[in-house]
């Protein structure tokens, strides 16, 4: 499992000198870009199964949770890193503080909050709790009891 | 009794600090109102027409005296001396300040008791039988497996965020007092052919503006393989579930929608991949040691010479408020909370005490709630069920209108909820008075009312013998009412009787529908038997004319 990492920003579309591209350009431009090693951001609505045949050509993804109530990237997340085991990094942008404890239980491997959290302590967000009461992708250090 | 060990506790406090955070960033204006809103629900927490309101869980509908000793101190302490038992095995609070939720929910958490997902797009509180391990026939005892589902649903990282809210019962006895195919997702213990344990689960239940019943998905699953069974059909609701119209969020439209053979497929696909992963197989190990936490406290015993009570007042509250006990010697007591001018499920603070003090004194300490908004005591020695009445009556407590047209179920309504469109309590209060009566009360037995006050359908209208919804027309509230609703024998959607019938009109028009029953019921059948054998017709004519 990877580290939890802490990125500053990928607004520049650079993540240690890897392109992102939006799921529908990915899906456009797959032949070309399968030879680039691109990322690809992952939006709520987008099926992720229609990638999970080209791992080899994508170094990491993003999955997008600005949407506060939108769980869809938390389903993402665990069928992209527990069913179909990709191995690279699983970004999750676009994050809100109050919900890394699932996003990081769910699979995703590392985050960039949004910039209205910034100051705020995210340890007390991601671990908040002594125990959790079922399987996970990744139990970040809980004891697991049911 | 069951009750949650220090780890359990602990969580509970933890997830209070947390909750405690996030509200003080709230209101240092840190928080936004939408993620707030977001945040505080799944923490039981709305904002209400006057003040904020909490619900808060009673899982499986059980309940110790200390922990309803509990409640009744929070209802005098931050609320105005009233908790409201609702029709799902919850309790509400109606004037809640928010600077205080958290000393609130501490000292709920000392009794075991919490708001965690009473509310919100996420596994709700579960319910069961609240009859459950006490009647005869019974396949099993449905609330160890409650425990269990509940936990590990309890903050799940992936299904925490649904599309809509998502509420599961489960029934192991034979009546469905679960109403369970009118859920987002009902199971129901059985045994296969082999004699093996497991669960038929039904998907894409639920009342509101398009009442539907579940559909089954799966006819058997075996009791360890439930985890990811439940898991996969969360996963295909979150994924494809609607999120882009607010009226089509529950699981019932995407079944509707795709099909409950296409859905039932989907998830079937899904499931493949992780039914034999040993890490989602349920814990039997710690089913066994729950089934041991739920054993009944009470043992048969052998009554020969005891004798009745003459009493006449007794009798009619006895054969309406007391029903046979699987184990031999014991009587299974029914309290009703609704009475004359009172909101149905209201209790006061005194009340509660005193339901805690004779559920020591005569029921081992324990008390069921039900989807009646009604108090259980499940272990009354039958030589002492007279006592016990004795007790209840001195407290105005012994009605005994169980199961009759008086116990109606009502929502908050408009004089509470702001979602809703018309008054619920009052119309209920006009019902009783009119029906003012024990012996036209008993005359017409078993029939029940529930009365919504908005499509949200909070009082399960559409499953009553008349279900009446509140409405708005040109500025006036108004109700529509349906006949032959029922969830007990079998799941039926109540059937729409016309045109709604005005605020002023309504008790007439309820009482019509009665007459109507009376004039055309042959023995002792219920309501509904009569409106299958006499269709509509009839009640549409009487009422319209």
């Amino acid at each position: 499992m990877s580290e939890i990492l802490q990125i500053e920003s990928i607004l520049n579309k650079e993540y240690e000198s890897v392109d992102l591209v939006s799921f529908q350009e990915w899906l456009e431009n797959i032949d070309k870009l399968s030879n680039l090693s691109v990322g690809v951001i992952i939006g709520p609505s987008d099926d992720v199964s229609l990638i999970k045949g080209h791992f080899d050509f994508i170094e990491l993804i993003a999955l997008d949770f600005n949407n506060f109530d939108d769980g869809r990237g938390y389903s993402q997340a665990y069928l992209l890193s527990k069913r179909w085991q990709f191995s690279g990094e699983i970004i999750g942008i676009n994050a809100h503080l109050d919900q890394l404890q699932f996003m990081i239980r769910s699979g995703v491997t590392s985050y960039i909050l949004l910039d209205s959290y910034i100051g705020l302590n995210e340890e007390d967000y991601a671990n908040g709790f002594s125990i959790c009461y079922q399987e996970a992708v990744n139990n970040s250090g809980l004891q697991q009891k049911y | 009794m069951y009750q949650y060990n220090a780890e359990d506790s602990n969580f509970l406090v933890e997830r209070v600090d947390q909750f405690e955070k996030q509200l003080k960033r709230h209101l240092a204006g840190e928080l936004d109102d939408a993620k707030f809103r977001s945040l505080r629900l799944r923490n039981g927490l709305y904002m209400e027409l006057h003040a904020h309101m909490l619900r808060v869980a009673i899982p499986y509908g059980t309940l110790s005296s200390p922990q309803l000793r509990s409640l009744a101190n929070v209802a005098d302490k931050y609320d105005r001396g009233f908790g409201h038992f609702t029709t799902r095995q919850n309790i509400q609070f109606n004037w809640i300040e928010l600077p205080e939720i958290a000393n609130l929910l501490r000292e709920l958490s000392d009794e075991g008791l919490h708001a965690i997902q009473t509310s919100g797009k996420a596994t709700r509180n579960i319910t069961a039988d609240p009859l459950s391990g006490l009647t005869e026939g019974e396949i099993e005892d449905a609330r160890p497996y409650c425990e269990l589902i509940r936990r590990w649903f309890n903050l799940h990282p992936e299904f925490s965020w649904l599309p809509g809210k998502f509420k599961i019962a489960i029934n192991g006895a034979k009546l469905d007092e679960t109403a369970l195919r009118i859920h987002d997702l009902g199971l129901r213990l059985v045994r296969n052919s082999k004699g093996q344990l497991g669960f038929s689960v039904f998907v894409g239940g639920g009342l509101g503006a398009a009442a539907m019943i579940a559909a089954e998905t799966a006819s058997f699953i075996e009791v360890e393989d439930i985890l990811s069974y439940l898991e996969s059909t969360m996963r295909i609701y979150n994924l494809k579930g609607r999120r882009d119209h607010q009226k089509k969020l529950r699981i019932k439209f995407l079944v509707r929608e795709l099909g409950a053979e296409e859905f039932s497929r989907l998830v079937d696909e899904d499931w493949q991949q992780t039914k034999n992963d040993s890490k989602l197989k349920l814990n039997l190990v710690e089913l066994e040691q729950l089934k041991k936490d739920f054993s009944l406290p009470i043992k048969p015993i052998d009554l020969g010479g005891f004798e009745e009570k003459v009493d006449f007042n007794y009798s009619i509250w006895k054969n309406n408020n007391v029903r046979s006990h699987k184990v031999d010697g014991f009587s299974i007591v029914n309290i009703s909370l609704t009475k004359l001018g009172a909101a149905p499920g209201d209790a006061t603070s005194e009340q509660m005490r005193i339901l805690a003090d004779l559920s020591e004194k005569y029921s081992a300490g324990e008390l069921r709630t039900t989807k009646r908004q009604t108090i259980v005591f499940p272990y009354v020695r039958k030589d002492q069920v007279f006592n016990l009445w004795q007790s209840l009556e001195k407290y105005d407590l012994a009605i005994p209108h169980q199961g009759t047209l008086a116990q109606i179920v009502a929502c908050p309504g408009r004089d509470y909820c702001d979602l809703a469109k018309a008054v619920s309590i009052p119309i209920a209060t006009r019902v009783q008075e009119r029906f003012n009566d024990m012996k036209k009360l008993l005359d017409i037995g078993n029939l029940n009312i529930n009365i919504s006050g908005c499509e949200n359908s909070c009082a399960h209208h559409h499953v009553a013998d008349i279900g009446l919804l509140g409405m708005q027309k040109n500025g006036e509230e108004y109700y529509q009412i349906t006949l032959a609703g029922e969830t007990l024998y079998e799941t039926v959607i109540g059937k729409k009787l016309g045109p709604s019938v005005s605020g002023e009109n309504i008790v007439d028009a309820v009482e019509t529908v009665v007459n109507v029953y009376l004039e055309h019921r042959q023995n002792q059948e219920r309501f509904t038997e009569v409106f299958k054998r006499i269709g509509i017709t009839p009640f549409k004519e009487k009422v319209y004319e």
